[in-house]
């Protein structure tokens, strides 16, 4: 961790990534306020026949947040993560466009291909962004990185499209490369050398940093630390004190010094989790456990893929007052098919679901009590080959979940499904795409 | 502005070249759509089928077209109309 080992890492992030797309597949939509909102795209055509998007169908969005807002949105106000309802408040020109999982799935992957046939080696940092070790590639000096740089711009924009444009940072660690890209925005090149690193990070705000957020930039607000420059004169034993470990990222962060090795393989997740919005509320118990058990499948999917087995379940329901209930049990045996998780999961939800029922039809809940969110989430993983089932009836199930499991990956998440979830409403999203696609 | 999701089969003139495919004119019922720009082609893996989606457009409109491998069947999936 260093600021001057002599690796030379570039770091590629696209300009608002999933919006450029879009606007790079219809050219109609550029220069134009549009967001990228909704459920996907599945659904509109899922039942509804014709949709008229934009003289919005309001139901399909009333309940959706903007995942990427183009820069021109931007410029109104609008921001990642807002209501689609407020942010059409805010921009009433706003175009809302539903996502598109599979198309920024494909994007990603060219972009990555390209970044695996120019450099030594290529971490994915996000959807829409990687760091790659350039060193060797570029001949160990800035000019031939440059070059280098230019022409994977090059290359992404004959291969993802000219509006789909990328901000290249390079510099001599991941934070310097990262400050470097953003720096310049949209579509810029910026390379910063080991002699200039230090007056280019003390010209960055504390905001900048990738691991300074608004929480942490107030606490140091309040110390008075409100720049780069103020940053570098607090001594490492008083950020120490104040921050724990998280003091030494800041001491070193301020110098320009960051980690310069790629992570090729991801740390093991703690735990594994899915939570879906419904586009309405939910208002029978049978509704309820079999979007349960749909989300449950997706949970065990994904457990099973990373090769693990669970010991803990939560279960999240969020009514439609918005207020919530979430509870948690720990299992002996471990876990790793959905329909178990789901027989765990609903033994905790069904007593909240009839716990104020007054509507006596079969099945039914009260009106206080429709589910507008429900999640499921696993923890205490443990490896999946530790959890050999002992009678021949599980070994079959296990073998059956993971030969479905092999379909899985060949012929995407679809291309199975229970017979008892075909009518639940849960269908893919815009974020969380890439446990969807396997593609 | 109209903007539609759809599902409907549709009659495509391409051009061939090398491996590459490229829509030049789309015939939806009794509508010619002449195609001036290919902007975007994407596939993905409907279960055991390859499809790939076409993002075209002419001077004053939209489409983007799917293309099953298996049966070269093209359906226009997505229309817009400034």
């Amino acid at each position: 961790m260093t600021a001057t080992s002599g690796k030379i890492i570039l770091h590629l992030d696209f300009n608002t990534y999933f919006a450029s797309v879009e606007q790079q597949a219809n050219p109609f939509l550029r220069g134009k306020p549009i967001g990228i909102a909704g459920k996907g795209r599945e659904n509109l055509q899922g039942g509804f026949g014709r949709v008229t998007v934009n003289g919005l169908n309001p139901e399909r969005f009333k309940r959706s947040v903007i995942t990427t807002a183009s820069r021109q949105a931007k410029r109104s106000g609008v921001k990642t993560a807002m209501a689609t309802w407020e942010a059409l408040k805010i921009c009433p020109d706003l175009i809302i466009i539903p996502g598109d999982p599979r198309k920024y799935a494909q994007i990603t992957k060219r972009f990555l291909q390209i970044l695996q046939s120019n450099c030594d080696e290529v971490e994915q940092f996000s959807t829409d962004e990687a760091f790659a070790d350039i060193t060797t590639a570029s001949g160990g000096d800035y000019f031939g990185a440059t070059l280098l740089a230019e022409r994977i711009r090059n290359q992404v924009r004959d291969d993802c499209g000219e509006v789909a444009t990328v901000s290249i940072g390079v510099g001599p660690n991941k934070l310097v490369a990262k400050l470097a890209s953003e720096s310049v925005k949209p579509n810029g090149l910026t390379v910063i050398t080991p002699e200039a690193v230090e007056e280019f990070v003390l010209g960055r705000s504390l905001a900048d940093v990738c691991g300074i957020g608004p929480r942490l930039e107030s606490r140091l607000g309040a110390m008075g630390v409100t720049s780069m420059a103020t940053l570098k004169k607090v001594a490492l034993p008083v950020l120490l004190r104040e921050f724990k470990q998280y003091g030494l990222f800041l001491y070193q962060a301020v110098r320009g010094i960051g980690p310069d090795y790629l992570e090729d393989d991801q740390a093991d997740p703690l735990s594994i989790g899915q939570s879906y919005t419904f586009p309405y509320n939910l208002t029978n118990e049978l509704e309820v456990k079999t979007n349960l058990l749909a989300l449950a499948d997706r949970v065990a999917w994904r457990l099973r893929k990373q090769s693990f087995a669970a010991k803990k379940i939560s279960v999240f329901v969020r009514w439609d007052s918005f207020s919530g209930w979430s509870g948690s049990r720990a299992i002996k045996d471990p876990i790793y098919d959905g329909r178990e998780l789901t027989d765990v999961g609903w033994s905790m939800i069904l007593p909240r679901l009839r716990s104020g029922t007054i509507n006596t039809k079969p099945g039914a809940m009260s009106f206080e009590l429709a589910v507008r969110q429900l999640g499921i989430s696993v923890s205490d993983l443990i490896q999946l080959d530790t959890a050999e089932p002992l009678l021949k009836k599980d070994q079959k199930k296990k073998n059956a979940l993971l030969a479905l499991d092999k379909v899985s990956a060949k012929f995407g998440t679809g291309s199975w499904q229970r017979l008892s979830t075909l009518c639940t409403v849960f269908k893919e999203r815009v974020s969380g795409w890439h446990y969807d696609h396997e593609d | 502005m109209q903007h539609q999701y759809l599902d409907e089969p549709v009659d495509v003139t391409v051009l061939f070249s090398g491996r590459r495919v490229r829509p030049i004119k789309v015939i939806w019922g009794r509508t010619v759509f002449v195609v001036d720009k290919l902007n975007l082609v994407h596939s993905a893996r409907e279960g055991l089928d390859k499809v790939f989606f076409f993002s075209v457009s002419s001077r004053d409109s939209f489409m983007q077209l799917r293309l099953n491998c298996k049966n070269l069947e093209w359906r226009l999936i997505e229309s817009f109309v400034p």
